[in-house]
């Protein structure tokens, strides 16, 4: 049993953490109900301007359009960004051999240039491939990801080979193993990759502007930063503008994080 | 739990399959509409189907223009009304403007000259002064020439007029002022007392000795700069006419006289509590002079707005000219800092059309001016704008002064300014040449650094 | 018996090619998006024009230039030093609150993971603001440490060297840590509890079964973190534009802060730009392989 001081301390550590973590948010949220010059002079308390704040997001930008497009936009990169990664993920780490080992460091080197050098002749080459101002070239570079197919790889390695053995006796073909038993029983892996695709998705913010800059398909972030560019800044809009930004990734986070984080282990067994 | 997230699942591949449903119906709908009323986009339609769209738009005479710029309460607010101004003569064309970052801008320029991609451009869109020399020279072919597109470039005053003129040819139709105004609480003057007008028609030492003084007296510093940002020191570079760079283009770090001049000045102001340093951010600074221990601001005219967020500091503030450099050979009060200009792309497919529209509304139209004021501050630099009623209209806010008058005539008074092409980077190696002054290090020295770390970025 | 030999070689061909078969979308779409643009980045390096129309072959001038820049040095050892403190910290702490989460017993579970996780959703442009008023001089921070006697008189910490690149890290750690941690806390769900039950029966204490039990099982969790966070350090940008913008006098610009400036801010020199990303690619890569070799072996 852990005594009664760890455990006081223990939830001291992480309740002070909680709070230090949470401080930001708390604060944007006080700052969207206040007048900007009360959040230039750094007003904690609750304002009564919430309202008018929304009225002036309203009145200055498509708010609920362009979260429409980052929702449709989100969910379509984070599914295709799953399906390809995780099946790439289960091929490299299940039917591993060197040559495969070999191929998942060089994947690795795609993530290591920055993107500011990559995006002028990835530019150039979908302007050449007819991709512009369209949804394709705005999805296509973002669904494979070094990222996603390591995170798929390392979690498939404490995916027991007894049971796709056991499967493969049973008759069932490789693919069904992937979707019949890997797939389930890799549910936490999926719902935290799912939780941080969607998130990265959702702030993904040059490219997209590269691709289509159009007032139709304005997103989220685009939308914010609209707001921080002019000579003067009403903060207190800004604030609200963040946090209906930041609220759908919490709000999915939240949903799946016991998916992820309290998982039967042993479902399959 | 695995109900749970079964559930969440599905909802997201629902809510995706729907979506993916709606997006394809909702393109075809767009599609359509491109192709019936929308076709005269011309840049659009030029990008994504064939040409013969834009003819067969063209024949109908619907047009449009397209433009970029990024302040709802500024400039895409000028745009839109000079929009509906133009369209009251001429009921075939619309302005669609794009709401676009500064900061988003200039990566999208590069990109498409880069790449010799220029489909995704607009029409027209709006340049930050210092930026035009550097994107005009580096990319010859991103800017129509507009000498002899039929403006009247001599309504501009020279010094706003010189950043976006190259060898003598105009790319671009200067906007807004920067000219450079001094703000001062008149309340904490007085409490000191001072008034206004100690501080008009003055010099930097002079200024030192009042700002010192009332600092003692009150608390308030009367001027507040972000550290390690050089937006001061280059206001007081240009006021006596003076550049980082020659006629040719050279760098003129070390041995300038007049820069030497503003360091020490500048310097000087930091050590006897005359210009309180803030942190390097914007907002920082903002908080400075709307709740901090500033009681004064020295900066373009635009920042008029953000002082005014304070409205209970109303009929607090007045208005006066900046301080000028002392032994200085054309040293004046006056300069600039920020503004933007017009510039029409090469992606424009119909430059008489966009010509035509600048030429009769931000050069051509008073009561277009007259307009935008009130409500945006937008403060012309095309002089016959100045005729109109509203700029003698006296401020509230500002102890009742006619003040867009007054930066009107500061702007006609202004030395111009050569910011070459590698303003940016003189800009930087300067900002850290001064930071290190601060921190003891020799003046000369570091300038010195300062212009071999620029003239290594030249090659 | 020959032939049930030769089945089975038939069969792990046939098992090899489905790998790939698995693994050909996902390596395709990065070929295609990602290596390209880095091989054509590669060759602009050795380039100097202001428009790929007009590149010109400049040899390996640009990674002379590179060493030479003192910006660049400086912005290259800023870069480091955040690697150094920053990754080992916030990766042990999301350790250590990925294993206390994970405790069966614990109560409010789920509003602490909300809350940890929560930095990293929080958008810059609001996090930004926050951190740069709370470390004003006339700030939070300032305030509790003054009312606590720790200061006299109120610290500059983002327009001083020192509390520049400390504010940069503490807001790195800040950020990313309950990243990290939902990475660890969903490899933990591979961990039969009983496991540490059976350690517990043993008279294995928390600490223990930590370093016996967690560490090791996470090890290929642990990989991939520790990669990422390499890679992300290394290529920091969002912190060091937006906290502190480089400054004072360049003593917190990271790299990609100064490639950006010289790709877009900048006269354009897209070669040097490439240039100076090659380097990066050589360094996280040589960090990364460093780290494969240590981590990535199959027990």
């Amino acid at each position: 049993m852990i005594s009664l001081p760890k455990k006081i301390a223990q939830y001291a550590f992480l309740i002070i953490f909680s709070l230090f973590s949470i401080f930001p948010l708390i604060w944007m949220a006080i700052a969207a109900t206040n007048q900007s010059i009360d959040v230039i002079r750094g007003k904690m308390i609750p304002g009564t301007y919430l309202i008018e704040n929304y009225k002036a997001l309203i009145a200055q930008s498509d708010l609920w359009h362009a979260m429409g497009n980052s929702f449709k936009y989100s969910i379509v990169v984070t599914l295709l960004s799953l399906i390809v990664c995780s099946l790439a993920g289960y091929g490299f780490e299940i039917y591993h051999d060197k040559f495969k080992d070999g191929l998942m460091s060089v994947i690795l080197l795609a993530m290591m240039v920055p993107f500011v050098a990559t995006m002028i002749p990835l530019f150039g080459m979908m302007a050449k491939m007819g991709f512009l101002n369209t949804v394709a070239g705005f999805v296509l570079p973002s669904i494979s990801t070094p990222f996603l197919i390591m995170l798929f790889r390392q979690s498939a390695r404490s995916f027991p080979h007894d049971i796709i053995e056991a499967a493969r006796i049973d008759g069932l073909g490789e693919f069904q193993i992937f979707v019949r038993m890997f797939f389930p029983t890799m549910r936490s892996t999926y719902a935290a990759a799912m939780t941080i695709t969607f998130m990265n998705a959702w702030n993904n913010y040059l490219w997209p502007k590269v691709i289509m800059n159009k007032p139709e398909t304005q997103t989220m972030p685009m939308l914010v930063s609209n707001l921080t560019a002019g000579y003067v800044t009403d903060y207190g809009m800004l604030m609200l503008a963040v946090l209906f930004c930041t609220l759908p990734t919490v709000i999915i986070f939240f949903c799946l994080q016991k998916s992820f984080a309290e998982g039967i282990t042993g479902a399959v067994k | 739990m695995k109900k749970r997230f079964l559930a969440t699942l599905m909802i997201v591949a629902m809510s995706a399959s729907m979506l993916a449903g709606c997006g394809s119906s909702n393109d075809a709908a767009t599609d359509n509409a491109a192709a019936t009323d929308d076709a005269a986009a011309t840049d659009d339609a030029a990008a994504t189907d064939d040409a013969e769209a834009t003819d067969d738009a063209a024949a109908e005479g619907e047009q449009k223009l397209t433009v970029w710029c990024w302040d709802p309460s500024f400039n895409i607010y000028a745009m839109e009304t000079a929009a509906e101004y133009y369209k009251k003569d001429h009921p075939n064309v619309t302005v669609e403007v794009v709401e676009t970052p500064w900061d988003d801008i200039q990566p999208l320029i590069t990109n498409a000259a880069s790449t010799g991609e220029y489909s995704q451009l607009p029409d027209i869109l709006l340049m930050q002064d210092n930026a035009f020399q550097k994107n005009a020279i580096s990319y010859p072919d991103l800017f129509v020439d507009l000498t002899d597109s039929g403006i009247d470039f001599s309504q501009f005053a020279a010094g706003k007029l010189g950043y976006s003129t190259v060898g003598g040819r105009n790319y671009g139709v200067p906007f807004d002022n920067g000219a450079v105004i001094a703000c001062y609480r008149t309340d904490i003057l007085e409490q000191a007392g001072y008034t206004i007008d100690d501080l008009t028609d003055i010099t930097w030492s002079r200024f030192e000795e009042i700002s010192s003084d009332v600092q003692a007296k009150t608390g308030y510093y009367l001027l507040s700069e972000r550290t390690g940002e050089i937006d001061l020191i280059m206001m007081m570079l240009q006021s006596a006419g003076a550049s980082m760079f020659d006629e040719n283009g050279a760098a003129v770090i070390a041995d300038n006289a007049a820069l030497k001049n503003v360091v020490e000045t500048f310097n000087s102001l930091v050590d006897n509590n005359a210009l309180l340093l803030t942190q390097q951010n914007w907002d920082e600074y903002i908080k400075s002079f709307n709740s901090g221990s500033a009681a004064g601001v020295i900066n373009g005219c635009w920042i008029m707005g953000s002082i005014q967020a304070a409205e209970d500091q109303a009929g607090k503030w007045a208005i006066t000219n900046m301080p000028k450099l002392d032994g200085i050979d054309g040293a004046t009060n006056y300069s600039n800092n920020g503004g933007s200009s017009w510039a029409v792309t090469t992606n424009c497919k119909n430059v008489e059309l966009a010509t035509d529209f600048l030429n009769s509304t931000f050069c051509g139209s008073v009561d277009f001016y007259a307009e935008i004021l009130p409500s945006s501050g937008a403060i012309a630099t095309w002089a016959p704008a100045a005729e109109a009623d509203v700029y003698g209209e006296p401020s509230e806010f500002f102890s009742g002064d006619a003040v867009f008058k007054k930066v009107v005539d500061f702007s006609t008074k202004t030395p111009s300014n050569n910011t070459g092409v590698y303003y940016y980077e003189a800009r930087n190696a300067v900002a850290t040449a001064i930071t290190n002054i601060q921190n003891g290090g020799n003046i000369d020295d570091e300038l010195a650094n300062a212009q071999a770390t620029v003239e290594a970025q030249m090659q | 018996m020959e032939k049930a030999k030769a089945r089975k070689l038939s069969q792990s061909k046939r098992y090899n090619l489905t790998g790939w078969v698995f693994l050909t979308p996902a390596a395709l779409l990065i070929a295609v998006f990602s290596f390209y643009p880095m091989i054509k980045c590669f060759i602009y390096s050795f380039q100097k024009g202001s428009t790929f129309a007009n590149m010109q072959w400049y040899g390996i001038n640009n990674y002379i230039r590179m060493f030479q820049d003192k910006v660049f040095m400086k912005s290259l050892g800023n870069t480091f030093i955040y690697f150094l403190i920053q990754v080992p910290i916030m990766l042990i702490l999301a350790l250590i609150l990925a294993s206390m989460l994970n405790n069966k017993d614990l109560k409010f579970k789920g509003f602490f993971r909300t809350a940890i996780f929560l930095p990293c959703a929080t958008t810059l442009v609001s996090y930004a603001i926050i951190f740069r008023s709370l470390f004003s001089t006339d700030g939070f921070v300032n305030t509790i440490l003054m009312k606590l006697g720790i200061l006299d008189a109120p610290f500059a910490f983002l327009t001083n060297t020192t509390g520049a690149r400390a504010v940069i890290i503490l807001a790195l750690v800040w950020r990313w840590t309950g990243y990290n941690m939902v990475f660890y806390l969903s490899g933990l769900q591979n961990i039969e509890y009983s496991v540490y039950e059976a350690a517990k029966i043993d008279g294995a204490s928390p600490l223990q079964s930590f370093f016996h039990i967690t560490v090791p099982l996470l090890k290929p969790t642990i990989l991939l973190t520790a990669i990422m966070s390499t890679n992300g350090t290394l290529q920091l940008f969002d912190e060091s534009v937006n906290l502190t913008n480089g400054g004072p006098a360049n003593s917190s610009i990271t790299m990609s802060h100064y490639i950006y400036d010289t790709t877009f801010k900048y006269v354009p020199n897209f070669g040097y730009s490439c240039a100076m990303s090659i380097l990066i690619l050589i360094l996280v890569g040589t960090l990364a392989f460093i780290q494969m070799k240590v981590g990535d072996k199959r027990d």
